[in-house]
């Protein structure tokens, strides 16, 4: 049986907080959802790697290039909208096993602290609530500017989740208890 | 045997119906159960087993119309001599018990498996669960739901070359017996 996981995850992006070469202090960055892709994949024992993606969420980012750890992220991720390419298992994937959508209907992630590794690399720290439970997530973040626009800011992350931690139990250990996640986000000067 | 005595020439047409929708349906279970226990991607993977589910449950309701229809008609006379009459009656009853176990145990498995998969038959209602999932009962029901299901594509297989020897050999015109249409039905000496 199938097994699939999800959940996500978003998180992350963040901060870019690099470019201290620009004049503006503290900027605030809409997130652009054409350029926006929160995916996932869990991979489980006689059964295919699956891969989903979440297609509804929302994400504000606050930049502060002077003060990179004044920087905040956060985003919020519609659970219904979880997309595994098929719209039964997505609607399992809803369900009280996994997701549980109807009672939690957004996952969150909040940064708490945003560190510059160098420069095009930020260390985000922040919480994720999933199902309910919070819990601290470290996202590395590659941040891309191009010099050409100014005004766009392009983010990539990867990381994974312990859905057990979270209380997704379900399918374990038939069904991996790591979820990777995988997170790609573009974002405009507002 | 006819139990009115005379003998029809032909089955009737709700057991013609229900055999040749049994036979298709039982074939795509068979290569469905095959295929998607090997082949493709997460989510068709997902769908195609809801779809052997749906089929096995409407395979189920065959089953038990053709029982129904099976005693309560009457039936052709068997053809060919004792031995084949006795083999005859063996397969068709294995043919039955096969089709019920494999169900069965399909159902079994999917009830006790790891993930709990609910079964939406066609996308319409909810199949209930036998049990909660159980990992020895999910091993020896999914192994045992295998075996019966090559077993009943073995002796479907037997089943229909031993039809094809009565109307290519013999020439007794069993096919008109199982056909649509108006045949003879009478044997064609």
């Amino acid at each position: 049986m199938p097994a699939r996981c999800e959940f996500l995850a978003a998180a992350f992006v963040a901060a870019l907080a690099i470019l201290s070469d620009t004049a503006h202090a503290r900027m605030s960055w809409a997130i652009d959802p054409a350029r926006t892709h929160i995916r996932f994949a869990v991979d489980a024992t006689g059964w295919p790697r699956t891969v989903g993606e979440f297609r509804r969420f929302e994400g504000r980012i606050s930049v502060d290039f002077e003060r990179p750890e004044a920087s905040r992220v956060s985003f919020k991720v519609e659970a219904a909208s979880v997309d595994v390419g098929s719209s039964s298992f997505s609607d399992y994937l809803k369900s009280i096993a996994f997701l549980n959508a109807d009672k939690y209907p957004t996952i969150d992630f909040v940064s708490t602290s945003v560190e510059k590794l160098s420069d095009h690399t930020v260390r985000v720290s922040g919480d994720l609530t999933l199902l309910g439970v919070t819990k601290p997530l470290v996202v590395d973040v590659d941040v891309l500017r191009d010099g050409a626009a100014p005004s766009r800011l392009d983010f990539s992350a990867h990381t994974h989740v312990d859905r057990l931690e979270f209380g997704m139990n379900s399918g374990f250990p038939i069904i991996s208890r790591e979820v990777d996640l995988d997170i790609a986000s573009g974002a405009r000067e507002q | 045997m006819s139990k009115g005595g005379v003998a029809p020439a032909r089955w009737s047409a709700p057991t013609i119906v229900l055999h040749w929708l049994s036979a298709i349906v039982i074939f795509a279970l068979v290569a469905l159960g095959f295929l998607m226990t090997r082949f493709f991607d997460s989510a068709t993977r997902f769908d195609l087993y809801q779809l052997h589910k749906s089929f096995g449950v409407l395979a189920l309701a065959l089953l038990a119309a053709r029982l129904l229809f099976r005693f309560a008609g009457a039936a052709p006379a068997p053809l060919g001599p004792p031995w084949e009459r006795a083999a005859a009656a063996i397969v068709h009853g294995a043919l039955y018990a096969l089709t019920l176990l494999a169900i069965l145990l399909g159902w079994l498995a999917a009830s006790s498996a790891p993930l709990p998969v609910p079964t939406i038959v066609f996308g319409l209602f909810a199949w209930p669960s036998l049990m909660g999932a159980d990992p020895a009962t999910f091993a020896f029901a999914s192994l045992a739901h295998r075996l019966t299901g090559y077993g009943l594509a073995m002796l479907a297989g037997l089943h229909a070359a031993a039809a094809l020897k009565h109307a290519l050999v013999d020439r007794e015109g069993v096919f008109s017996r199982m056909a649509f249409g108006r045949g003879p039905g009478a044997p064609r000496r």
